[in-house]
């Protein structure tokens, strides 16, 4: 049977013909549990999926009251009586078709359903094994909270909520992926969000066609320009009190249930700077800190290819000692400056994803392997010179303080190191208005990614090269919609 | 329409002066500040009809198809220019060929410059003002790292020596003759979001600025060589080091190259407006065209050598159509 075929097809109201009909459509799936009993004197059925439910509760608050009712009643009035008598659950829905029963059978609802009724009920019971709240792993912070999102859209709605009591806070949940159906949780500030963005992200999602939805990068492409764009324009976040600070800033958020990373739109160039650690400190060392991040981001994308052509073709703008270093330590080493360089980062990025796909046991063997082994005895062998070698790891530290652009800075850093390698400072620099260029037309809903900085905005500024004390940020009424262009 | 800010026009329109002044060829005194700066008055007052213009709501697309022209083939001409420009300076900035030996070396950089700009100018208007102000912010600041280098290696007698330098007039025209981006000006000033008297202000006092403390700085920091060198601005660049012991001309190398390729590219972008308007159904590959257009004038220039005058001449001309083409639609009109 297609997945169209039974979606919207009306329950039977016949109960064995009813249960005959799940089993087709589950195809026997073992997970399927179906209980049959009589309340009331009425053949009933309470299905569940394995696994999903919370045995106590569904026993305690569902199985116990309704096997209890006695009198004898029609189909209607034992349906009327439990949904008006008894509060078996406090998120109670109806389903009228399979589709709908199914949905919520999958997410752990308990389903009753009756001889005779054409309908059923639902009782939210879910008990299944999730993750509890920990600390997000990407995005350490030393004097703000260490609750991060976990996988259960819910609890993260709940995470919000918990921060922003405010009735403004919007949170809409809907379904997307035929196959996945996967809850997606659509967050706003209902006073802050700019009417015409909200319309254009709804607007996005519902042109979603997907089948599965399994994480954020499912749904981004969806809410970002169709265009090449070396930087995301929209951001993820796996920490609450971040995402409050966003919708504060009339932002949307999109909760993805099964993924504990929440999708911020409009994201902008200056907020991978920032984090929330910068208003727990004074703001001269957020502002000093803030710089450091700044000249790093810079230092991880050109150091390796300006080491390259500075001592393959500008020699001269070296001053004497470091230029005899220099030729001493290359003078042993039997590649090219640019396939040595190209050799080394090519080697960290093999390290580094064998690091984070290898098992947790045996990560430390990765290390040991490659900080003493590969790397001491290259340098020692001849293979690989100490100054190169410097820059390239001074590269990629600096490229661990914004860990969220990654991703292009690994690739920039290797174009910029062809660029410097064949044309020297000429290649960088050509390549450099290249970049400057797509991070410039980075735009998502009209939003500038390289705001507040160009367009400049004087109001931005007081949180994109300095931050301001938090005396003079307040009442504020920021919100990104001064962005727009 | 893509609109731009005033800020932003005026720092695309400075890129290219800026450019302009780096490639600047043969001596310079303070003759030349004086010239340069006499002429950007003269400019300001020749573009007020142009900005009147644009107040009373007029709009490139409303002129003649005539002035269209004009200002096409004005824009592809000082395009070619810039990159004749950059062909010369390049001789003194040191860009490594020897790895691909076959092309030749105008050629290349041409291609390498062409591909970027292609690739600058691509995603339109908007997003290059967004860049152009950055790299106008980049400039400055290395036009104040330039300012802290020169104090120490400035000798402020240069600055009354002016034995070796053209006179008040030469140097007057030669002002015009490197203030092509006043094409750019004109065609550009409509894109402007708000006061276009703003931000003409702001491009002309920017523009007699930038003229002003380059042209004082190099000629006291590069007056002593001023006889054997041709460029005399990269020159002084190349001479003022802030650190006895390290260079610092990488900083500069990049911004020329950086600069080269966004003046040329402000160029195309107004080339390619101006395609649009002549040739309406001729949506694709404009700006393809107009670089492929520049770089031919460029070779063809080259060739012919044309004279500080033709370009002075050209640049009046540029601010002088708009109006004229305006007074005569007004009195057909009339008529």
């Amino acid at each position: 049977m297609k997945t169209e075929d039974y979606y919207f097809s009306p329950i039977i109201s016949d109960l064995k013909r009813n249960i005959d009909e799940i089993k087709k459509i589950s195809g026997g799936s073992s997970d399927l549990l179906v209980n049959e009993f009589i309340s009331g004197g009425i053949k009933c059925a309470l299905l569940c999926c394995e696994g999903m439910l919370s045995t106590s509760t569904i026993t305690k608050l569902i199985l116990e009251p309704i096997t209890n009712i006695d009198t004898k009643k029609s189909s209607e009035e034992l349906f009327k009586h439990i949904q008006d008598k008894l509060l078996l659950s406090v998120d109670r829905l109806e389903a009228e078709n399979y589709g709908n029963l199914f949905r919520t059978l999958n997410s752990g609802f308990a389903i009753l359903i009756a001889d005779g009724m054409a309908k059923a009920l639902a009782f939210g019971v879910q008990g299944y094994a999730v993750r509890g709240i920990d600390e997000p792993a990407g995005e350490a912070n030393i004097m703000g909270a260490h609750e991060g999102f976990v996988e259960v859209v819910r609890t993260n709605m709940s995470l919000l909520r918990r921060r922003m009591k405010s009735p403004f806070l919007v949170m809409e949940l809907f379904v997307k992926g035929d196959k996945s159906q996967t809850d997606l949780c659509l967050c706003y500030m209902r006073d802050r969000v700019p009417k015409k963005l909200l319309k254009q992200i709804k607007n996005s999602l519902d042109n979603m066609q997907l089948e599965s939805i399994l994480s954020t990068g499912y749904v981004r492409p969806f809410t970002e320009n169709k265009s090449f764009e070396l930087f995301s324009s929209t951001g993820t976040t796996e920490r609450p009190d971040v995402l409050c600070s966003k919708l504060i800033e009339g932002r949307v958020a999109i909760l993805v249930d099964g993924v504990p990373f929440a999708i911020v739109i409009p994201r902008l160039f200056c907020e991978s700077f920032q984090t929330l650690d910068d208003y727990a400190f004074k703001p001269y060392y957020s502002t000093f800190i803030r710089w450091i991040k700044y000249a790093a981001f810079i230092i991880s994308v050109i150091l390796p290819a300006l080491y390259v052509s500075v001592a393959m073709y500008h020699p001269e703008l070296l001053n004497s000692t470091l230029l005899m270093i220099l030729v001493k330590s290359e003078a042993k080493a039997p590649l090219s400056l640019i396939t040595e360089s190209l050799g080394v980062l090519l080697m960290y990025e093999i390290i580094r994803e064998a690091g984070i796909r290898l098992p947790k046991s045996v990560g430390g063997a990765v290390s040991i392997v490659s900080g003493l082994i590969i790397g001491d005895s290259a340098v020692d062998s001849g293979l690989i010179s100490t100054p190169l070698l410097t820059m390239t790891a001074l590269a990629v530290i600096s490229g661990f303080v914004v860990p969220e652009l990654n991703a292009p800075l690994t690739i920039l850093r290797f174009a910029f190191l062809i660029a410097g390698g064949i044309f020297g400072l000429f290649g960088i620099s050509l390549l450099a208005c290249a970049v400057l260029i797509n991070i410039c037309a980075t735009e998502d809903y009209g939003f500038p990614y390289t705001a507040p900085i160009s367009p400049f905005k004087v109001r931005g500024m007081r949180d994109t090269f300095v931050r301001e004390g938090m005396l003079k940020m307040q009442n504020g009424g920021f919100t990104v919609e001064e962005y727009h262009e | 329409m893509n609109k731009i800010s005033y800020g932003q026009f005026a720092s695309l329109l400075l890129i290219t002066d800026a450019f302009a002044l780096l490639c600047l060829y043969g001596n310079i005194s303070v003759l030349t500040t004086a010239g340069f700066l006499t002429g950007i008055i003269i400019q300001t007052i020749m573009a007020i009809p142009v900005i009147k213009f644009y107040n009373s709501g007029g709009a490139l697309k409303n002129c003649r198809k005539v002035v269209c022209w004009f200002y096409l083939i004005y824009l592809l001409l000082w395009g070619g220019i810039l990159f004749s420009m950059l062909w010369n300076a390049a001789e003194i900035i040191y860009i490594p060929f020897e790895n691909i030996g076959f092309v030749s070396e105008k050629l290349l950089i041409s291609g390498l410059i062409a591909v970027s700009c292609l690739y600058v100018s691509s995603p339109g208007i908007k997003a290059m003002s967004r860049a152009g102000t950055i790299v106008a912010v980049l400039g400055v600041l290395c036009l104040l790292i330039f300012l802290v280098s020169a104090v120490p290696n400035a000798k402020f007698e240069y600055l009354t020596d002016l034995w070796n330098s053209n006179g008040f007039f030469d140097e007057f025209i030669r002002g015009f003759s490197i203030s092509g981006s006043l094409g750019s000006f004109v065609v550009l000033l409509e894109f402007v979001n708000g006061s276009k008297t703003k931000s003409s202000i702001m491009y002309f006092s920017g523009k007699a600025i930038l003229y002003t403390v380059v042209t004082i700085a190099a000629t006291s920091v590069a007056g002593g060589i001023m006889t054997i060198t041709n460029f005399p601005i990269v020159s002084a660049a190349e001479l003022s080091q802030p650190f006895s012991v390290q260079r610092i001309d990488s900083l500069f190398l990049m911004i020329f190259v950086i600069l080269a390729v966004f003046s040329i590219a402000v160029q195309v972008i107004a080339a390619s407006y101006l395609f649009r308007l002549i040739f309406t159904s001729f949506s694709i590959l404009r700006s393809t065209c107009s670089l492929v257009l520049m770089i031919g004038a460029a070779f063809a220039l080259s060739k012919v050598g044309i004279y500080h005058w033709a370009y002075a001449i050209a640049v009046m001309v540029a601010l002088l159509i708009v109006p004229t083409a305006m007074l005569i639609k007004k009195s057909r009109g009339r008529g």
